[in-house]
C-alpha cells in the first residue's frame, strides 16, 4: 500500500512540474474547464428565468445538483482522464508495453501516471459553487454529513472510473475503436439532471439503474438537500464496488489479448 | 470560370469519397447525439411540467428547436476542420498549396462542403430510429416559405461556421498547439449559438447583444428561422444584413492570417 502511494506522489510531482513548465498551457486548460462549468449554470439560471422548478427542485437545489455532478468530473478529470485517455492510444500504438514493465499493478500504473492540476484547481471552484448552492438554501449540514457527501462523492468517482477504465478497455479488443471517450461525455450530460425528471420506465432503468450516471450525482445532492438516506448511499456504494469489480476484470481480460505492436 | 471551378470540384469529389470511408464514424456520432437529445426532452419536459409555454414557445416548439439543431449540426457545422488545417499547416502539407494555382480556402471549403452533405445526410438514420418517439414533440411550422427563408441563413451559416475554424486553424503559425483555444471557443459558441438553450429564453438585454455576435448567425439564427421561433420577415431581413457582414469580415480575417501566416511560414524538405 505505501509502495503505491509512494509512486503515486512520485507521478504527482512530475505532473505538477512538468505543469510548471508549461505554465500557459495551464491557464488555458483551466479557463477551459472554467467556461465549461459556467455553460452548464449558465444554462440552469436562464432555464428557472422561465420556469420555477425542474421536476420539483428548485434553482438552487439545481445548482447544487449541477455543482456535485461537476465536482465529481473534475475529481476524475484531475486524476485519471489524461492517463485513462492516452492508455486508449498506447494500447493501439504498442506504447503500451511502458506499463508493463513497471514494478506494479498494470491498471494502477496506467490509470494514474498523470494528474492534471487544471481540473483539480476547478474541482475547487465547483466545490464554491455546492458551498454556495447550500447557503443560498440556508443548508447547515453538520460535519458527520459534510463527511458522508464526501464519502458519495469518492463512491461517483470510482463508477464513473470504472465505467470509463471499461470503454477504454474495448480498444483492447478493437484497435479501431476511436473516440469512443466521446461516449462518456454523452453519459455525464445525465448525471445533471435530477432523478425524478426520469418520467418512462424505459430511461429510469436504463440511466438510473443499469448506468448509475443519474443515482452517483443524486444521492449525494439529495443527501445535503433532503437528509441522508441510508439505502440509497449503500445502493451507490455498492454499485461502485460492482462497477469496479467489472472495470477490473474487463481490463485483466483485455491485458491478456494485448499482443504489443512491431516495432 | 469553368477551368477555376473544376478543379474545386474535384477537390469536392477526393472530399466526398475520404468522407464516405469515415461513414461509421458519423453514423455512431449521429447515434450518440440521440442520448444528447434525450437528455433534452427529459431536462425541457420537465422543466415545462404544469406550464402551458417557455419564453412564449410551447414545449413542442422548444423540442423541435432542439432538433433542428441536431440536423443542422450535421449539415454545417465544423467538426475538426481547425485540426485538420493545423495538421495540415503543421507537417507542411500546405506547402504544396504555395506552389500551385490552387486557393487554399477554397479547397478546404470543397472538402469541407463534402464532408458535411456525408454527415448531413447520415444523421437522418439515427433520427429516423428515434422518430417513433420524438414524433409526439415534433412541431415544425407548415408554411413551405419558412424554409425558403430558411436556407440562405444557412448557407451563410455554414460559410462562418467554417470561417472560424479556419481562423483557429491559422492560428498554428503562430501557436504550436490550438486545441485549448478551440474547445475555449467551443464554449463560448455553445451558449452563444444558443445549442444549451434556444437565445430568445436570455434575458432582453443580452439577447440584444447576442444578436450582433457572430455566434448568433453560425447556429441560432437559421435554426430559429427552420423552427418558426423567427417569422417576422423584417426581422430575418436585418439578421441576413448582419450575417451576411459577419461572413465578409471573417472572410477578411482569414485572408489576413493566412497572408500574415505565410509570411512566418518555413517550408523544409520537399
Amino acid at each position: 500500500m505505501l509502495h503505491y502511494a509512494q509512486i503515486w506522489f512520485a507521478s504527482a510531482r512530475y505532473s505538477i512540474t512538468r505543469t510548471l513548465m508549461f505554465r500557459g498551457d495551464f491557464f488555458v486548460w483551466a479557463f477551459v474547464e472554467l467556461f465549461w462549468m459556467a455553460v452548464n449554470l449558465l444554462t440552469i439560471s436562464v432555464i428557472y428565468e422561465h420556469t420555477g422548478s425542474i421536476a420539483g427542485w428548485s434553482k438552487y437545489e439545481m445548482i447544487l445538483l449541477v455543482g456535485t455532478s461537476l465536482l465529481i468530473q473534475r475529481f476524475l478529470m484531475g486524476f485519471f482522464w489524461s492517463s485513462i485517455f492516452e492508455m486508449g492510444r498506447n494500447i493501439r500504438s504498442g506504447h503500451f508495453d511502458f506499463f508493463l514493465a513497471q514494478p506494479g499493478n498494470v491498471m494502477f500504473m496506467a490509470t494514474t501516471r498523470k494528474l492534471d492540476p487544471d481540473s483539480l484547481v476547478n474541482s475547487l471552484i465547483a466545490a464554491g459553487v455546492v458551498i454556495y448552492a447550500a447557503r443560498q438554501l440556508g443548508l447547515t449540514p453538520s460535519a458527520v454529513e459534510i463527511t458522508l457527501y464526501a464519502l458519495m462523492i469518492a463512491c461517483g468517482v470510482i463508477i464513473h472510473y470504472s465505467i470509463l477504465v471499461l470503454s477504454i478497455s474495448v480498444a483492447f479488443w478493437m484497435t479501431s475503436a476511436q473516440g469512443i471517450e466521446g461516449t462518456y461525455f454523452t453519459l455525464t450530460e445525465f448525471s445533471r439532471l435530477p432523478r425524478s425528471a426520469f418520467k418512462s420506465r424505459a430511461t429510469q432503468w436504463l440511466f438510473v439503474y443499469a448506468l448509475p450516471v443519474v443515482v452517483v450525482s443524486n444521492t449525494p445532492a439529495n443527501a445535503l438537500i433532503r437528509g441522508f438516506d441510508g439505502r440509497l448511499a449503500l445502493w451507490l456504494a455498492g454499485a461502485a464496488a460492482a462497477w469496479f469489480a467489472l472495470a477490473v476484470f474487463v481490463f485483466n481480460r483485455g491485458l491478456r489479448r494485448y499482443a504489443s505492436a512491431s516495432s | 470560370m469553368f477551368a477555376v471551378l473544376a478543379k474545386y470540384r474535384q477537390a469536392f469529389l477526393v472530399g466526398l469519397q475520404s468522407n464516405i470511408v469515415y461513414r461509421w464514424n458519423f453514423a455512431v456520432r449521429g447515434f450518440f447525439s440521440l442520448f444528447h437529445l434525450a437528455v433534452v426532452v427529459i431536462l425541457w419536459s420537465a422543466a415545462a411540467e404544469g406550464r402551458t409555454e417557455l419564453g412564449g414557445f410551447s414545449l413542442n416548439q422548444t423540442i423541435t428547436y432542439f432538433v433542428t439543431l441536431l440536423i443542422l449540426q450535421f449539415f454545417i457545422s465544423a467538426f475538426n476542420e481547425d485540426y485538420q488545417i493545423s495538421e495540415e499547416i503543421r507537417n507542411g502539407l500546405i506547402n504544396q498549396f504555395l506552389l500551385k494555382p490552387i486557393n487554399y480556402f477554397a479547397y478546404r471549403f470543397s472538402i469541407f462542403v463534402a464532408a458535411r452533405l456525408v454527415s448531413g445526410l447520415l444523421v437522418f438514420a439515427p433520427l429516423l430510429i428515434a422518430f417513433p418517439f420524438l414524433r409526439e414533440y415534433l412541431d415544425f411550422p407548415a408554411d413551405p416559405r419558412v424554409y425558403a427563408l430558411g436556407l440562405p441563413a444557412m448557407i451563410m451559416s455554414a460559410l462562418i461556421q467554417f470561417s472560424i475554424a479556419y481562423c483557429f486553424g491559422m492560428l498554428t503559425f503562430w501557436f504550436l498547439e490550438i486545441q485549448g483555444f478551440v474547445i475555449l471557443s467551443m464554449a463560448v459558441e455553445t451558449i452563444l449559438g444558443g445549442q444549451m438553450f434556444p437565445l430568445d429564453l436570455l434575458p432582453a438585454w443580452a439577447y440584444a447583444i447576442a444578436k450582433w455576435l457572430p455566434f448568433y448567425y453560425q447556429m441560432y439564427f437559421p435554426a430559429a428561422i427552420f423552427s418558426g421561433r423567427i417569422t417576422d420577415p423584417a426581422v430575418i431581413m436585418q439578421g441576413y444584413a448582419v450575417q451576411a457582414a459577419w461572413v465578409v469580415a471573417l472572410l477578411l480575417v482569414n485572408h489576413a492570417l493566412w497572408t500574415r501566416g505565410l509570411r512566418r511560414h518555413t517550408a523544409v524538405g520537399g
